[in-house]
């Protein structure tokens, strides 16, 4: 078991970019899920989605305030004052909503993958990491809850919806794959046990997506022949991180020797 | 023309400010269902509200927030509202029942006063 | 959150229950004596209409509610913030979720309900056609639009209709949050940096004639509101309860050192009544009839949102089911 004072300078840094990591995936989509609070598809599912977002900021919140008690900048200053190219999220969570279907299938896809996620790293050596892992396990199955039933149901809707979920997966898959992204930390987050790394991650995921997709009665796409869509855990983005992030931060840059 | 909001969200919907649309079906909003939830094992489920969803399981997942996400809660069920058969308020006064009913009360068997009229009775023999 | 100012259809023939004279006396009767009314007790077709009509402005109010302060949600500064407000608008979804199944439970169903909400056929509270122009607006409503929400909301809440009691009572403990996230909010303001400071008191300018004007206009006592007075469908004039906001809430303005846009704004310390310059009704009527700053954005929002939904919703939607009228 490693506390935060354990630490190599490499063990250190590997730990800070695995928490960047996951952190801004979170604050991003949690973010973009926010967006259809007040104008979702009805009622009932608005509460619910809404539940999620909050959840993810409230994840996210949690991963900044472990870097800050690693010696980085407190939360709100990590989430509302860096440069785009600072940001570590894959290109999956920056997106526009666009239809629901979309925003289904990201969330299925998402989530699926940061319960594996956070269930692996509840056993990692970094404590305070997995301490969190544990915290996060019950909010993260009831969102692949959610997911899997919505994506089960709509896969075997009536009209157009089969389709359109298909269509959502097709264009989501490449990006999802973007999740797995390989840092240069791996070899040092899995020697040390603090992660078990990105492959196995994307292994396990695929063993707990193709099920579920294909009983939604779903075509998986070829994964090899699909490129994955890296670049954002280097801080290289799509053209929609940086008006996301503008826009998330207007009222905070208005002041920002203020306390809100 | 499309509508230019203060709020970004609704300027990137691109929505025209012409009011045409066609009305909502019946149904379109799902079929009701009851929520009953239980705040902690040994309770009994109570009844909470309801809520519209397409089958049991949406039912489920979307009660789980529409009625548990600030509240104490361990269980939830959901029956269709059409499965639920109720007594009619007109017929309220079935529930007034007469108060003579001490033959089912623990208060309606005192036996005290023949025991003790019985041992005196013994001790005199 | 809403305040009252309900729009009550005028009866058309007076008292068209008198058919049922007996069952009316034993309604009064029990209303009169604390008891609550539920969905399959016999009632006046007056009292179910105006109940319908009041619990879906209600509902409708809520959903709509959530427009001008999510016009800030994308926004919120800091994480503190930015989930307080995801979580306070999304209980305002919720609100009219239990809103809607509460009107529901009288025979009119959501989808009916949704559909005289976006041909503006049912009205909703007027403040909600009002911008929330800056971050300091949504601050303003929290707290102020919302405590006035309270009010009435407390006062409906011990209302003869079971299934609308019962859906306000958990509405105003979540209302409670709201209120004290939107008083927190406006002190971080008004104690912050000047021009947080000026944010906050530009919002309060331009929402004070909304505020007064949410409670409705002054309604001296008619024999209508007096059949739903003794109803318990209307529990509070609309005078009574903007005397009581103004009561609890511009002594606390006052203390953060903000100016309210009414010179004559002032409590006669005699009767005990707050004075102030009468309300703009006929700014009052005209958007309530449609021509106000936002009223045909709300309505667009609105309209699009079940727009885009339908797909999802036909997706699951059953031709074999039927509807049932809820219990909640």
């Amino acid at each position: 078991m490693n506390g935060i004072n354990d630490f190599t300078e490499i063990q250190t840094e590997a730990a800070k970019n695995l928490l960047y990591r996951l952190a801004d995936d979170q604050l991003i989509l949690g973010h973009r899920n926010s967006e259809c609070t007040g104008l979702g598809p009805i009622l009932e599912e608005d509460i619910a989605f809404s539940s999620m977002a909050q959840d993810k900021l409230g994840h996210s919140q949690a991963l900044y305030q472990l870097l800050h008690n690693m010696g980085e900048k407190d939360p709100d200053t990590i989430a509302f004052t860096r440069k785009v190219n600072e940001y570590k999220c894959c290109h999956l969570v920056e997106y526009p909503i666009g239809e629901y279907d979309f925003s289904l299938m990201r969330h299925f896809l998402f989530d699926m993958s940061e319960a594996i996620r956070f269930n692996m790293l509840s056993s990692s050596s970094f404590e305070p990491l997995a301490k969190i892992a544990r915290k996060f396990k019950g909010e993260l199955k009831y969102h692949t809850m959610h997911a899997v039933t919505w994506i089960n149901q709509l896969g075997t809707g009536s009209g157009e919806s089969p389709f359109r979920i298909q269509k959502s997966l097709d264009v989501c898959f490449p990006l999802a794959l973007g999740i797995f992204e390989p840092s240069k930390y791996e070899e040092t987050l899995i020697s040390e046990k603090i992660f078990f790394g990105e492959k196995a991650l994307q292994e396990k995921w695929l063993e707990a997506v193709i099920p579920v997709l294909k009983n939604a009665g779903l075509v998986i796409p070829d994964i090899e022949n699909v490129t994955a869509a890296y670049g954002g855990r280097e801080g290289i983005h799509t053209e929609y991180l940086k008006p996301l992030i503008d826009e998330m931060t207007e009222v905070y840059k208005i002041d920002t020797g203020a306390e809100w | 023309m499309s509508i230019k909001s203060i709020d970004p969200r609704i300027t990137r919907e691109n929505l025209s400010d012409v009011a045409d649309q066609n009305p909502i079906k019946e149904l379109n909003h799902w079929q009701t269902y009851e929520v009953f939830h239980q705040t902690k094992k040994g309770d009994h489920h109570i009844h909470v509200g309801s809520l519209h969803a397409p089958n049991a399981e949406m039912a489920l997942i979307l009660a789980k927030e529409q009625y548990a996400r600030r509240y104490e809660c361990v269980n939830i069920w959901v029956v269709k509202s059409s499965n639920v058969f109720t007594s009619d308020y007109d017929d309220e006064d079935i529930f007034e029942t007469t108060p003579e009913k001490m033959y089912r009360e623990a208060g309606g068997y005192k036996v005290m006063e023949k025991i003790n009229k019985y041992k005196k009775e013994r001790k005199g023999v | 959150m809403y305040g009252g100012g309900y729009i009550f259809e005028e009866s058309k023939n007076g008292k068209s229950e008198a058919e049922d004279s007996e069952k009316l006396e034993r309604f009064e009767s029990k209303i009169a004596a604390g008891e609550k009314i539920e969905p399959s007790d016999w009632m006046p077709a007056e009292y179910r209409k105006q109940l319908i009509r009041m619990i879906e402005q209600h509902a409708h109010s809520e959903i709509i509610g959530a427009l001008p302060e999510g016009t800030w949600i994308t926004r919120a500064p800091g994480f503190r913030r930015k989930l307080a407000l995801m979580a306070k608008v999304q209980d305002e979804v919720g609100h009219a979720q239990l809103l809607y199944s509460a009107a529901e439970t009288l025979g009119k169903p959501r989808e009916d309900m949704i559909n005289d909400l976006i041909t503006g056929k049912s009205k909703y509270s007027n403040v909600f056609n009002y911008p929330a122009v800056t971050w300091a607006d949504t601050a303003i409503i929290a707290w102020l639009i919302d405590a006035g929400a309270i009010i009435n909301q407390v006062a409906n809440s011990k209302g003869s209709y079971g299934p609308y009691c019962r859906a306000l009572e958990r509405i105003c403990v979540e209302e409670s949050f709201h209120l004290k996230y939107g008083h927190d909010n406006v002190v971080f303001l008004a104690t912050g940096t000047p021009k947080q400071r000026d944010m906050v008191q530009e919002a309060l300018i331009r929402w004070w004639p909304p505020i007064m004007h949410f409670f409705g206009p002054s309604d001296k006592i008619s024999v209508h509101t007096e059949t739903l007075m003794r109803w318990k469908v209307k529990m509070a004039s609309n005078d009574d309860m903007r005397q009581k906001f103004l009561d609890m809430y511009v002594p606390k303005i006052w203390e953060l050192g903000l100016t309210i846009p009414d010179p004559l704004l002032k409590k006669n310390e005699t009767t005990g009544q707050w004075e102030y310059t009468e309300p703009d009704w006929n700014e009052f009527k005209k958007v309530i009839n449609g021509d106000g700053p936002c009223n045909k954005e709300r309505l667009a929002v609105r309209r699009n949102a079940e727009e885009k939904g339908e797909w999802v919703r036909r997706a699951l939607m059953r031709k074999d089911e039927r509807y049932t009228v809820p219990f909640a």
